[in-house]
């Protein structure tokens, strides 16, 4: 794949990724309280495990840029935490309630970096566009 | 003279062209040179069409494509220039009165 | 400075060679954007034997290039990146500062304008030459 064609690709990959990170961390932070899920269980952390994507390149020809993508979403299998909250109605007989391993503060800064990441992703786009209008230029 | 100039950095061809005294009949003079512009002109062409092809299948940069293009495009111009040249220098000649 | 010979051919292929320069140096940069969080992954760079020697006027690439400026002299080089060095890494193992790579980007992105816009300039001069001004 021609160079900058493979570096927006590259670019584009990452938008996803980023993207799926935010949801992910938009969907810890919406259940960081639900101590009862469909099974009866408190709501899992789930994250996202990234994996690159590394470019095949033929033998003498342009290098291709690497990518990123999504490998697995996973449950954050850390135990839950237990809050002493006797009036809860999820209370247990000593009166704690199980609450979702989710760390609001860090969901927080997750969300922002990978707001950011997606901007700095879509930047570089841009740029390299830029550039392959430029080329086309000096075709004129 | 431009032409001249040009000449002795694109292809390596250099060209006689300060010589439409080939009265004599030096026609061999004028093939020769012709031959080798069209020559590399024709190289030209195939390194843009080879640069386009790589564009094409992935293997190439569209910058490259588009440099071999504006190359054979400048070799294009050179030949119909030394063409014209030549013609003119033909004409002169056989103006000449003998 | 420098013996290289210096004529329009060796010009314009130096030109393209900043082009091809630049635009590797993009695809890099993209691919480390694209890789800010991937767990492991270290900062990729290229290094690019022949600029100092472009600098310099010594490149001896140039000279043999001089009466073909065709793809040969732009495909010369390509590098495979190498791990950049002196990053901070973070927790996850990943060493990439987005800055930096975007800085690249925009640098490599003006690197390949500048040399767009010469080499245009330089085309159309030799067309005037040619043309003898027609």
């Amino acid at each position: 794949m021609s160079t900058l064609f493979s570096a927006i690709d590259a670019s584009a990959s990452a938008l996803d990724v980023q993207r799926a990170r935010m949801e992910v961390a938009v969907s810890n932070l919406a259940n960081a309280e639900s101590t009862r899920g469909a099974d009866g269980q408190p709501y899992r952390r789930r994250e996202v495990v990234l994996e690159s994507v590394p470019f095949d390149q033929q033998i003498g020809a342009a290098p291709t840029a690497t990518g990123v993508k999504v490998a697995a979403v996973v449950e954050d299998q850390a135990a839950f935490r237990r809050r002493y909250e006797p009036s809860h109605p999820d209370a247990d007989a000593e009166g704690y309630v199980a609450v979702p391993n989710v760390d609001v503060p860090e969901e927080m800064v997750d969300m922002l970096g990978a707001a950011r990441a997606y901007q700095a992703n879509l930047m570089a786009i841009g740029l390299i566009r830029d550039t392959i209008q430029r080329a086309l230029e000096l075709a004129k | 003279m431009a032409i001249d100039g040009i000449s002795s950095n694109t292809s390596g061809a250099t060209l006689p062209l300060a010589k439409p005294a080939g009265l004599q009949g030096d026609s061999s003079g004028f093939g020769d040179a012709l031959r080798q512009v069209l020559g590399s002109v024709e190289g030209s062409a195939g390194a843009a069409n080879d640069a386009i092809g790589r564009m094409l299948d992935g293997t190439g940069d569209v910058h490259e494509a588009v440099i071999a293009l504006q190359q054979a495009d400048t070799m294009l111009q050179l030949t119909v220039q030394i063409r014209n040249k030549l013609v003119q220098a033909y004409q002169d000649v056989m103006r000449m009165p003998v | 400075m420098g013996g290289e010979v210096r004529n329009d051919a060796t010009i314009m292929a130096a030109l393209g060679r900043q082009m091809t320069r630049a635009v590797q140096r993009q695809a890099v940069a993209a691919g480390n954007l694209a890789n800010v969080d991937t767990p492991g992954y270290r900062t990729k760079e290229i290094q690019f034997a022949d600029a100092l020697d472009q600098e310099l006027g010594t490149s001896a690439p140039a000279a043999t290039n001089s009466r073909h400026f065709g793809a040969g002299a732009i495909l010369a080089e390509r590098p495979d990146p190498t791990d950049a060095k002196g990053l901070a890494t973070r927790r996850d193992g990943n060493n990439v500062q987005m800055d930096r790579e975007l800085l690249a980007l925009n640098r490599a992105a003006a690197d390949f304008s500048a040399a767009e816009t010469v080499l245009a300039a330089k085309f159309r001069l030799v067309r005037y030459a040619i043309n003898e001004g027609r």
